[in-house]
């Protein structure tokens, strides 16, 4: 569990700079837009560090979130192939979501 | 006959909705889970949103920017309305309860602002929701509701 605590601190830390760079950096609006200005949507994934946080957001939340319904579960019903197979099932499912995720990072930054 | 297993995740699913004659810190137990949850539907929804930006899953090699950039646009135009707006508000409530009660449990997880163990004495006050713990709930909650403020500010003001 010590794992939880620390991507959910980390998620704090990463979190934070991307709602940063969205909403406490001038206009949202041209934030929130594709092109144009130094946070918009492309600037910030043909950033390196910008981008690195979002990669590591990933990681945290992913981890997080789907640890965090492995815990729900777990409580709700008592039992070794119960708590086998929800391990199970989440971490295949928190590792695709981690692909799927870092395969957009990926082509967001190589888009032609 | 219903399925026990079913069953009984159901009785504990529900047992979150009926705090009522449960203290504080049933509630914000409560409460975690259920923004946990909520947050948990957003991110994936996220990753989804963000993925077919780039293509989504039929896309094997990069596509044009032109083409991200419609897609990014057309999310955005489908998105633009007062029942999506409206979910957004609760997801940054929730996210904001979340965090900042997370926290507070991260700090109880480390045996901080507990309170000093004692002999339980009628009412038998949990001594590890302490004055600290209860003020960081409801700073939690505060927080929550100012991200609602401004995340109405942000989608339904000029």
């Amino acid at each position: 569990m010590l794992l939880h605590y620390v991507t959910g601190l980390g998620i704090v830390v990463v979190g934070f700079v991307h709602l940063f760079t969205i909403f406490l950096t001038g206009s949202y609006l041209q934030n929130l837009s594709f092109y144009g200005g130094p946070y918009s949507v492309l600037a910030v994934y043909r950033n390196l560090i910008l981008v690195s946080t979002l990669e590591l957001l990933l990681l945290f939340v992913d981890y997080h979130a789907l640890n965090g319904i492995r815990v729900i579960l777990i409580e709700f019903h008592q039992g070794t192939t119960w708590e086998r197979g929800v391990s199970w099932i989440l971490t295949v499912a928190g590792i695709l979501l981690l692909i799927y995720g870092t395969r957009t990072i990926l082509l967001a930054n190589l888009l032609v | 006959m219903a399925n026990p297993l079913i069953s009984e995740l159901k009785r504990a699913f529900t047992g979150w909705f009926i705090p009522y004659r449960f203290n504080l810190e049933r509630w914000a137990y409560a409460l975690q889970r259920i923004s946990g949850i909520a947050v948990t539907g957003y991110f994936l929804a996220h990753i989804v949103e963000t993925g077919n930006v780039v293509g989504g899953l039929t896309a094997w090699s990069p596509t044009s920017t032109a083409m991200a950039s419609d897609v990014w646009a057309a999310t955005f135009r489908f998105l633009d309305n007062p029942l999506f707006d409206t979910g957004l508000i609760v997801i940054g409530f929730m996210l904001s309860f979340h965090t900042i009660n997370g926290i507070r449990l991260t700090l109880t997880e480390f045996g901080l602002l507990q309170g000093k163990p004692s002999r339980p004495d009628f009412p038998y006050e949990p001594k590890s929701f302490s004055k600290a713990q209860r003020a960081l709930f409801w700073v939690s909650i505060l927080f929550a509701a100012g991200t609602a403020v401004y995340a109405f500010h942000v989608l339904f003001g000029a």
